[in-house]
């Protein structure tokens, strides 16, 4: 065999064994079909630390250290108690290399969760405030607990860098192939198919991951006594989709929904703990007067990131708690006033994909004022504003009726006074607030907005 | 004869990267500025978020605290550069240590809310030009220094390379891949929380580590910028 000859086999060999190394890779953890759940106790296998893991483990503590410094953490003593009562019952008496089991709240409304590999599992406050009870919430934890012990992090870690590796060289064999004839056009189109499979195969080895994750997250809050339908449940929950953000994207990283709730619902077996209507009432019940705090926090925070329908959504169930509380009653008004031309929720025609994706692109094309302003041109905004902007003005006076020291629902009237242009009422309501609250934090800006408004009425 | 091309590319590229060529600097005026409507005597530095990772032929890898040392540098840098402008910087009110979960949290919503409006203002820059831009007055929340005019959000990305990687950017010189760093500075109204300037300079990631280079990138950057002359 000549050299050229033994140098294009030698190269096309090379393609073709880089291209199938990460497909049989990314099979190796597949999971098998669901079956009903057995107790069994966990084996655990030995994960020896390399470098590389031991480097990422390093990065991961600083960043969790960030989290903390930035604000990023929700603090609020019976909170942090609570998840860590229901995470420790999962972990049960795991015990892992280079893992400090930590439980906490991150303030963000997206409803999402997360794990890093050392232990600190994180619950958005958009996720708490949108589960119904406690045993969806040990779902979730126990879900991302298996990221943690399965060290799920560490190996796709592991994976990727392989895989990038890969990628690297098969580009530069692509770029610098001096082979010519049937060989280098084989080359060559190898090399330009194969980053795209080999990307293929890094998200779909996540994937698997995730289901993982899911069935033996199932097992773990199961053996921890909760009910194991709070993992469909918990999925269920996050199909409400209150924003009309869920897209069937081409890929996502999480297996889709339905697909989740079905596996999931599956390998439950048939005489698995269920609760009665009753006792779901009281779980529901109960879990919300737990989360009562974070949600009206998270209702602040949706607020603040215009994500207006999910604010209206937990409030509407913080009324539901307490609806003699005139904090979770001015919550509820200030959703509807800063709402604005919205509707509260969304009609079938916005749940298409269709009119998600164009929403999509509206929220990233345009400003939340620039929004509202185009809404309030079209007749259908106007009357939504009209009916959002009564229903904020009686839940204003409501709060203010259950405590007419309620200083902040003063303030919210006189936004909502000042955005109707009634000038001399909203001037009212925050010669009010400031009255009962002079040392607010959002005193200078409250003065500010009365100075303006005052001027402009003389 | 092809060969002989890519050669040619490779060394324009080379000298491209090596000369800084690729350095620009885009900046943005609210007409406020420009007309002279509004004067920047005071500006108060909000913690910047500059995150840089290592790029290895492995892929990449998080630089946690390099990213925060390179932070605290920009900030300085963006310091240095207002005091030239005759702009004085209020003194630092958001330490983490001396800041409790509240206030933390005001700091965390601002910066949010900052964050959530970037894209647009990377993708529409010019749109500051029509004041188009306003973070609202909640940014008075953060109750920051009385002396303040502006508040000065900074946001950065940076690539650094390994020497596996810079082999491999060079031999794939066509894909165009090299170590960069952008930086955005966005000054905003402390009261009414409107854009009044953006810029979006770009640069070889180096200069992240070269404290002049940095100084006279940002410096740059702001060349548009009036300096402070009335009282």
């Amino acid at each position: 065999m000549s050299s050229k000859r033994s140098c294009q086999v030698f190269l096309l060999t090379l393609c073709l064994l880089l291209t199938s190394l990460p497909a049989s890779a990314a099979r190796a953890p597949r999971v098998a079909t669901p079956k009903p759940i057995v107790f069994e106790p966990v084996v655990e296998e030995q994960f020896v630390f390399g470098k590389v893991d031991q480097d990422l483990l390093s990065e991961i503590k600083l960043l969790d250290e960030r989290f903390e410094k930035e604000g990023a953490v929700f603090h609020e003593k019976n909170l942090d108690t609570y998840l860590t009562r229901v995470g420790m019952a999962v972990v049960a008496d795991k015990k892992l290399e280079n893992v400090e089991w930590k439980f906490r709240a991150l303030r963000d409304p997206t409803p999402n969760a997360f794990a890093l590999p050392n232990g600190s599992i994180y619950i958005n406050t958009g996720l708490l405030a949108l589960l119904d009870d406690e045993n969806q919430l040990a779902a979730v934890i126990a879900h991302e607990i298996t990221h943690v012990s399965e060290r799920h992090t560490y190996l796709r870690n592991r994976s990727l860098r392989k895989m990038m590796l890969a990628m690297n060289i098969i580009n530069t064999i692509g770029n610098w192939n001096p082979i010519g004839g049937p060989a280098g056009l084989a080359i060559s189109l190898i090399a330009s198919v194969s980053p795209f499979m080999l990307a293929i195969s890094i998200l779909g080895y996540s994937k698997d991951q995730e289901k993982e994750a899911d069935l033996e997250g199932l097992k773990a809050a199961a053996a921890a006594g909760f009910v194991p339908d709070g993992m469909p449940n918990s999925f269920k929950a996050m199909q409400r989709d209150v924003e009309g953000e869920q897209l069937n994207s081409f890929y996502s990283d999480h297996p889709k929904l339905q697909e989740r709730v079905n596996y999931t619902s599956s390998s439950i077996s048939a005489d698995a703990r269920k609760l009665t209507e009753d006792e779901a009432k009281t779980a529901k019940s109960d879990y919300l007067a737990v989360m009562e705090i974070a949600d009206r926090h998270n209702v602040e925070l949706a607020i603040n990131e215009g994500r207006f329908r999910s604010a209206v959504f937990v409030s509407q169930k913080l009324v539901s708690l307490h609806p003699e509380s005139t904090e979770n009653v001015f919550y509820l008004a200030e959703s509807y006033r800063t709402l604005g031309p919205r509707n509260a929720e969304l009609t079938d025609q916005q749940r298409t994909s269709g009119a998600k994706k164009k929403a999509a692109k509206t929220r990233a094309k345009r400003t939340l004022e620039e929004q509202d302003a185009e809404l309030l041109k079209t007749p259908e905004g106007q009357a939504t504003w009209k009916v959002n902007s009564e229903k904020a003005e009686t839940l204003f006076l409501r709060a203010l009726e259950l405590n007419r020291f309620n200083a902040s629902a003063h303030r919210g009237l006189g936004m909502l006074y000042e955005r109707l242009d009634r000038k001399h009422d909203a001037a009212g309501e925050y010669a009010k607030y400031l009255e009962l609250a002079p040392n607010a934090i959002d005193t200078e800006r409250v003065r500010r907005r009365l100075a303006v408004l005052r001027e402009s009425m003389n | 004869m092809r060969l002989c091309v890519r050669f040619v590319f490779v060394i324009l590229c080379c000298a491209f990267v090596h000369y800084g060529a690729a350095r620009a600097e885009a900046q943005y005026l609210n007409p406020k500025i420009v007309e002279k409507k509004v004067t920047i005597r005071s500006a108060a530095i909000l913690p910047a978020k500059v995150e840089i990772v290592k790029e290895s032929a492995k892929g990449s890898e998080m630089m946690v605290a390099e990213s925060a040392d390179i932070s605290v540098s920009v900030m300085e840098a963006v310091g240095y550069t207002l005091q030239q402008k005759k702009i004085s910087v209020v003194p630092n009110q958001f330490e983490p240590a001396s800041m409790d979960d509240s206030r933390k949290y005001q700091l965390a919503d601002i910066q949010t809310r900052y964050d959530a409006l970037l894209p647009k203002l990377v993708d529409k820059s010019k749109d500051v030009k029509k004041a188009r831009f306003t973070l609202g007055d909640e940014v008075m929340l953060l109750n920051v220094h009385k002396d303040a005019d502006v508040l000065v959000f900074i946001r950065g990305q940076g690539r650094m390379f390994t020497k596996g990687k810079t082999a491999f950017s060079i031999i794939n010189i066509f894909d165009l891949d090299f170590p960069f760093a952008t930086i955005t500075v966005g000054i905003v109204d402390a009261r009414s929380g409107e854009v009044l300037a953006f810029t979006k300079p770009l640069s070889a990631s180096k200069v992240l580590k070269d404290k002049k280079a940095l100084n006279k990138m940002i410096e740059k950057s702001f060349k548009k910028l009036p300096a402070t002359s009335t009282p």
